[in-house]
């Protein structure tokens, strides 16, 4: 931390230290800490309070203490909604870090083409959602699809998965749409830190004998600390937030074997009108993300603190 | 570069502030009409322009909308009206938002029906009951549709259109099986023998008997349809639903309508089929029939069709439908609604209801002229104003609480009876066990 | 990894993957080019086609008059110009603050913006369409820029990035003189070129292809973007896939060209400084 260098600053203007840090540091941050307290914090806090209340969006709010949070445990669908939320994200996040490390990898050689390459694999990123849905929908289809079509040449006909038209696939059909639209974002963060490698590292390890393998357990890996992070976190947020794909995939079904969270608070806030109980769910959302990044921030800086 | 890029930030930001200051001086300007909407009688009275919002969906394939504004703009030049158009899909949730943010709007239609009940008891539906009064309107003049918008003796939405389902069907497949067309008097005993007659071919050259949409209404209302229950009925076990599931099933093993999975992954809308000619009858609402003349009259169909009146159940009378009312309803916070009224009272007048049959639309106000004329209108098949003469609408949804959640969980559980991951009585019972859950909470 | 000795099989092994596995990625998104040139009939058959009989040309053309679509791409190219630009400001210089700097309720005032990227906008989309309501903002673009231009993933991707800017080097530009703002513009902002690209294709790419924040927020025509015109292909009454699926196509191209430019930040980056390691 640079308490000496603020300290030095301090010193010359003459003013406290803590409050010159203060005065310093609340310069850089308030250009976006007003827009950010203004038009996301307040409502964000608003909704807070009203996972305390019954409320139907329109007339007078009522405080209900947990009522709300008991009242949706109790219901089914939030249940399944949020354990299909988290076998959701556990494997996306899995796949789509393993295999967007793999293509970093292989992308940052120097290669004929490298570049068309990299730019195929990050396309899915831009595609727009509607399309998106439209056509793996399609892809997806039992009979005639091109993906039942494909595995039909290894596989008996009875043994073809049913994907979205099947309570047992639907989730995994979800989790590779994701997985395939989200990989080439996380595959270029990656690039980026791989290229920071110094290549040095590797010369020195290769003079030493050590195979591939070895290089990539010690060398690679722990050089993308950071980014694994960072990887990590915008996975996790953004798994567990998901809506639009799904929702336009499936709209959560067959029956309800694809709803996730946000899809139900988006039916409790707009199909029920229940606001009290959307909040609530929102809630139950947020101290799972939050538990999982407190979690990270711990290992984080158990892990600076080694480097 | 450093520069030229820096030169752009800073060009880029001046171009934000610029942008900033424009979008809030329009907006203020905006807020400014709607404050002197509050005084807007006096100045409709002096002959100044008053603007109000109609919500609507799916503007650009509804002609009727836009002709209904213009026609009332020109009858009204005191009055201008802005249409805020929202893609069907979405159209209920950004009502509901417009509501709860106040004044956005002025006059919406309802998409869903069933919905009233809960935007009446929010308080956010105007009380019309005065201004009927005040103009003489008889409700009688819609054949009992406006009593389902009355609550507590408020009359809180006036039934614009009304649908109901019909069947269409394709005469060249009835031709080419050698079938006589299908009477307005078919039960749906009828309706499942004949689709097997008139399915034939494999593959992509297969022409299937009948088309059920993906939709819960598609085999549900038909359980409905004999007006002794409603979706809300959990308390019997769904058990009115079980033979018209158990129709859909055997259609779907026997191959005489597609299968669900494929419909529903296949992104395949109602129309699709229909008016390509691959299949045979399609019991559908009676909106489809002005999109079908547009496509036919635009080229992208030639489909031979006709209609006839839906199947009925055995025991019930010929002519017993189900369908549904499309209501239009003023905001309760805004505050031009005695223009807002003038529009509301103008597509639900006679002139409105003109206006909609002239687009082959059936109008709340409906009688047997309204029918002839939709009859009338070019491109209408041969005998429709006899198909559309109907004796009873049930509702698909009542109009009482809790309708919504209870028909989006019909629609989870109908997915799977229809993909056999539930067997019939499986799926009615979670049904009825679901509903008590939603209901009694 | 780089290795500069290539054995020439494991070259070609290599490349077969990648293609492989490139024309996995590609193969939905060809689908969608293909079906943009059908009939409305034939975008979706049982078994898929993937090349149309005849090419329908006219489809890109037919999409710019059944709807505004040229107004729809300006307000869509402006309102994300305008808000990833914000995003770019704010958050770098909030992001700095947050690492760099020290002060008391630093970590306290950072958890709050951590809590907010946790909550799914559809819990709060009510109070906050309220909110813009009363200010007058709703059905304006100025409504929806301060809606979005804050959203709090900015400075936490940022600030993790500049964590990882060793302070050292803070240090000696603090010793050399420069003030904690020189420090940012000249030591901090130049390493940041690769992590601020990929903020800024973060950010485009969800203004450009946000479809529930217009749909909630513009009413007129006029303010319309690309998204809200894709689905008004798609209706009740009918659906002209052929249409969604061309308009995908076309609003693909500008992401893509943003894509292009910034990809030479990501390659070179930092490497090229060499001010890391």
């Amino acid at each position: 931390m640079p308490r000496t260098a603020t300290g030095t600053a301090a010193k010359r203007s003459g003013m406290s230290l803590n409050t010159r840090n203060t005065l310093v540091g609340m310069t850089f941050i308030l250009p976006n800490f007003i827009g950010f307290f203004c038009f996301v914090l307040i409502p964000v806090a608003f909704s807070f309070v009203l996972s305390f209340m019954e409320w139907d969006g329109f007339t007078e709010m009522k405080f209900v203490g947990i009522e709300n949070f008991l009242d949706i445990f109790d219901d089914r669908v939030f249940r399944a909604a949020l354990v299909q939320t988290v076998t959701f994200s556990i494997f996306t996040v899995a796949f789509s870090m393993v295999l967007a490390l793999a293509l970093a990898i292989l992308l940052n050689n120097k290669l004929k083409g490298v570049n068309f390459f990299r730019a195929a694999i990050f396309f899915p990123y831009v595609a727009s959602i509607v399309a998106v849905a439209a056509v793996f929908k399609a892809m997806f289809m039992k009979d005639g699809g091109p993906i039942n079509e494909f595995l039909g040449l290894f596989l008996p006909d009875s043994m073809l998965p049913g994907w979205l038209a099947s309570t047992d696939w639907a989730l995994a059909a979800c989790i590779i749409v994701q997985v395939w639209k989200n990989m080439g974002y996380f595959m270029i963060i990656y690039l980026a830190a791989l290229q920071d490698i110094p290549y040095s590292l590797y010369e020195a390890a290769s003079i030493d004998g050590a195979t591939k393998w070895q290089q990539f357990k010690s060398i690679t890996l722990p050089m993308l600390t950071p980014s694994h992070f960072y990887v990590l976190m915008m996975l996790v947020i953004n798994s567990f937030k998901t809506f639009d794909l799904i929702f336009t995939l499936t709209e959560g079904g067959p029956g309800t074997s694809t709803t996730m969270l946000s899809q139900y608070i988006y039916n409790e806030s707009f199909i029920s009108w229940n606001y009290g109980g959307a909040s609530a769910a929102a809630m139950v959302l947020f101290l799972i993300v939050a538990a999982v990044t407190l979690l990270q921030f711990r290992v984080e800086r158990k892990f600076n603190d080694f480097m | 570069m450093k520069k030229a890029t820096s030169l752009l930030l800073a060009l880029a930001m001046t171009g934000t502030l610029l942008a900033g200051c424009g979008s809030t001086a329009s907006s203020s300007a905006a807020a400014d009409s709607t404050a002197s909407g509050a005084t807007s009688e006096e100045a409709a009275a002096t002959g100044e322009q008053v603007t109000i919002k109609l919500a609507n969906w799916d503007t650009s394939t509804q002609p009727a909308v836009t002709q209904l504004v213009e026609a009332f703009e020109a009858a009204n030049p005191d009055i201008k009206v802005e249409i805020i158009d929202v893609p069907s899909a979405d159209y209920t949730t950004k009502l509901s938002v417009m509501l709860n943010g106040g004044s956005d709007v002025d006059a919406f239609y309802i998409k869903d029906a069933d919905t009233m009940v809960g935007l009446a008891q929010k308080g956010q539906l105007a009380d019309l009951t005065s201004y009927i009064e005040a103009d003489g309107i008889d409700l009688a003049d819609f054949n009992g549709l406006a009593e389902n918008f009355n609550v507590d003796g408020k009359q809180y939405a006036m039934p614009a259109r009304t649908d109901y389902y019909i069947m269409y069907y394709n005469k060249d497949v009835f031709d080419a099986a050698g079938v006589a067309y299908p009477s307005n008097d078919w039960t749906w005993a009828d309706f499942e023998e004949i689709a097997g007659q008139l399915t034939s071919g494999e593959g992509a050259n297969k022409t299937y008997g009948a088309y059920l949409h993906t939709w819960q209404a598609c085999v549900e209302c038909w359980g409905v349809q004999d007006g002794q229950h409603t979706i809300m009925d959990y308390q019997t076990g769904y058990d009115f639903f079980k033979p018209y599931y158990e129709m859909a099933l055997r259609m779907q093993d026997a191959g005489s309508i597609q299968d669900y999975g494929t419909l529903k992954t296949g992104n395949i809308h109602y129309s699709g089929p229909f008016s390509q000619g691959t299949v045979g009858m399609l019991p559908m609402g009676t909106y489809y029939m002005s999109t079908l003349m547009q496509s036919i009259a635009n080229g992208e169909s030639s489909v031979n069709w006709g209609i006839a009146t839906l199947p009925h159940p055995e025991g019930v009378e010929a002519g017993w439908t189900v369908g549904s009312t499309t209501p239009i309803a003023i905001n309760a916070a805004s505050d031009k609604q005695d223009a807002a009224w003038k529009l509301v009272s103008f597509i639900t007048g006679e002139e409105g209801a003109q206006i909609y049959a002239a687009n082959a639309q059936i109008p709340g106000r409906s009688n047997d002229e309204i029918l002839s004329t939709i009859g009338a209108v070019e491109g209408m098949p041969e005998g429709a104003a006899e198909a559309l003469a109907v004796k009873n609408i049930a509702l698909d949804r009542p109009v009482a609480d809790k309708v919504s959640e209870v028909n989006q969980m019909l629609g989870e559980e109908h997915g799977l009876i229809m993909l056999g991951e539930l067997s019939v009585d499986e799926g009615l019972a979670e049904m009825a066990e679901r509903a008590a859950e939603i209901v009694e909470e | 990894m780089i290795e500069k000795k290539k054995n020439p099989l494991s070259g070609a092994v290599l490349y077969v993957v990648l293609i492989l596995i490139t024309a996995v990625t590609l193969l939905p998104l060809l689908w969608m080019l293909s079906s943009s040139f059908k009939l409305s009939t034939e975008v979706f058959t049982v078994p898929i086609r993937w090349i149309p009989e005849t090419f329908h040309w006219e489809n890109y053309l037919t999409i710019w008059q059944k709807i505004p679509f040229g107004l729809f791409t300006f307000n869509s190219a402006k309102l994300t110009v305008i808000i990833t630009l914000i995003q770019l400001f704010t958050c770098s210089f909030a992001a700095y603050g947050f690492t760099k700097c020290k002060f008391r309720g630093r970590d306290t005032l950072f958890l709050c913006y951590v809590a907010t990227i946790a909550i799914p906008w559809q819990s709060y989309m009510l109070p906050q369409y309220s909110m813009m309501q009363k200010l007058g903002l709703v059905d304006t673009h100025l409504g929806y820029i301060l809606m979005q231009a804050f959203a709090a993933f900015g400075v936490f991707l940022l600030r993790q990035f500049f964590q990882s800017i060793p302070n050292d080097l803070l240090e000696a530009a603090r010793i050399d003189g420069l003030s904690e703002y020189g420090t940012y513009f000249r030591i901090v902002l130049p390493l940041a070129k690769p992590s601020l690209a990929s903020l800024a294709i973060l950010s485009f790419v969800t203004t450009w292809n946000d479809f529930m924040g217009p749909m909630i927020y513009f009413n007129s025509e006029a303010n319309k973007t690309i998204p809200l015109g894709i689905r008004m292909f798609q209706g009740q009454y009918s659906s002209d896939w052929q249409f969604i699926m061309a308009a995908s196509v076309i609003s693909l191209i500008p992401v893509f060209v943003l894509y292009l430019f910034c990809q030479r930040y990501f390659v070179q980056g930092i490497a090229t400084s060499g001010m890391k390691g």
